[in-house]
């Protein structure tokens, strides 16, 4: 079979049973690749950054693929029970299958408003708190207050330190009084 | 109610919008402008600066693609596949040649969906509309030619222009719009040439 043999069944395919989530997740998927890809090429953005917008973005379109699945088949099923009142079987027949089709883009129309938005607002961030843990965005050092108490006490010059009790020979700067003579600003 | 909703369902507005793939993108996107700023918006673990901002550019991104898919995915690559179609498949060629564009042949799909007796047979549009060919088809057949390989030609340009405008195109288009955008409406700031020298130093 040739590749124009090939096409024309993939076109007929296409003109007698369109499906409207077809599109949707072909484009989602190739977003899901690409824009990753966009991203991570972009010379001007932190190495950082850009791995968390690139996440991010892919996470989001991975999301939407079975999303937008699951929604138009459910929306799909739901008209398969509808029955049409006086109209012979065969019209209801093709009516409920006009409903289908109708109900599929419903559907994927549902998805991207309301339900692909609110799962990725649920759960972009776990994941994303997972894969890439974020530094805390303040600023300010967070203080150790135990440790800078630590601080303090080291930098205070401690008098009694000089004299080591350990050694029974006492240092010669212990015998003199270092303060005497001391002017103001210095020793 | 029911009976109300079940008859929206079938409109034949409905399914015109439904057959079609770039309507149902233009839709979808449409959708997607709406519902991913409108979520950020009402997320309140964001701080109001960085909503702001997040809305903007989403809507922009959103616009963007919609604007872009509109004025020159649709137009080049339905009108595109229509006029490779006859090329591509020979033994078809007859088919295509009845119908003057991809939105003629929608047209008339339009009418082949409707009932046969109500809607087709005494009605003056399809004979100003169509030739020969297919005002027979949609007066005298109950079950008139839909021409698969024809729609299917075009759903298949339409998809493919659906992906390369979408997914490839808008990103870069986008990217430079946007920043241009947010800058106008003030969200955004010019970086000063204290911190491109900084940058510098550092790099």
């Amino acid at each position: 079979m040739n590749f124009t043999n090939r096409l024309g069944k993939i076109c007929d395919a296409l003109g007698t049973n369109p499906k409207a989530t077809y599109p949707v997740m072909l484009i989602a998927l190739v977003k899901g690749i690409c824009r990753p890809t966009f991203t991570m090429m972009d010379k001007t953005e932190k190495p950082e950054t850009k791995k968390y917008t690139a996440l991010r973005e892919g996470l989001t379109e991975f999301i939407a693929i079975p999303t937008y699945l699951v929604c138009g088949e459910v929306a799909a099923r739901i008209a398969k029970k509808l029955k049409f009142k006086n109209v012979p079987p065969d019209v209801n027949t093709s009516l409920v299958k006009r409903a289908s089709k109708n109900m599929m883009f419903i559907g994927v129309c549902t998805a991207a408003l309301f339900i692909i938005p609110a799962l990725c607002s649920v759960a972009i961030k776990p994941i994303m708190d997972k894969f890439m843990p974020q530094k805390p965005k303040n600023n300010k050092p967070q203080i150790d207050t135990n440790m800078a108490n630590k601080i303090t006490t080291l930098n205070k010059p401690d008098i009694n330190s000089f004299a080591d009790k350990s050694n029974p020979i006492k240092p010669i700067y212990n015998n003199r009084n270092i303060y005497s003579g001391m002017k103001v600003g210095g020793v | 109610m029911i009976t109300s909703l079940a008859k929206m369902i079938i409109s034949s507005p409905l399914t015109t919008m439904a057959q079609s793939a770039s309507t149902q993108v233009a839709v979808e996107t449409t959708m997607k402008a709406i519902g991913r700023p409108g979520f950020i918006l009402i997320d309140n673990n964001i701080d109001p600066d960085t909503k702001k901002y997040a809305v903007a550019k989403e809507f922009l991104y959103q616009a963007t693609c919609l604007l872009l898919y509109m004025t020159l995915v649709v137009p080049l690559f339905k009108e595109g596949a229509f006029k490779i179609g006859p090329k591509l498949f020979k033994d078809h060629a007859a088919d295509f040649a009845k119908f003057k564009s991809a939105n003629d042949y929608y047209k008339y799909r339009k009418y082949a969906d409707k009932p046969f007796e109500s809607d087709r047979v005494v009605n003056n549009k399809i004979d100003r509309l169509f030739n020969a060919d297919l005002r027979k088809e949609l007066k005298t057949k109950e079950n008139p030619n839909l021409y698969t390989r024809v729609k299917g030609t075009i759903e298949a340009g339409n998809i493919l222009g659906s992906v390369l405008g979408l997914a490839i195109l808008a990103p870069q288009v986008s990217h430079a719009i946007i920043h241009p955008c947010l800058r106008a409406l003030g969200m955004e700031e010019k970086k000063s040439a204290k911190a491109k020298a900084k940058i510098d130093t550092k790099a």
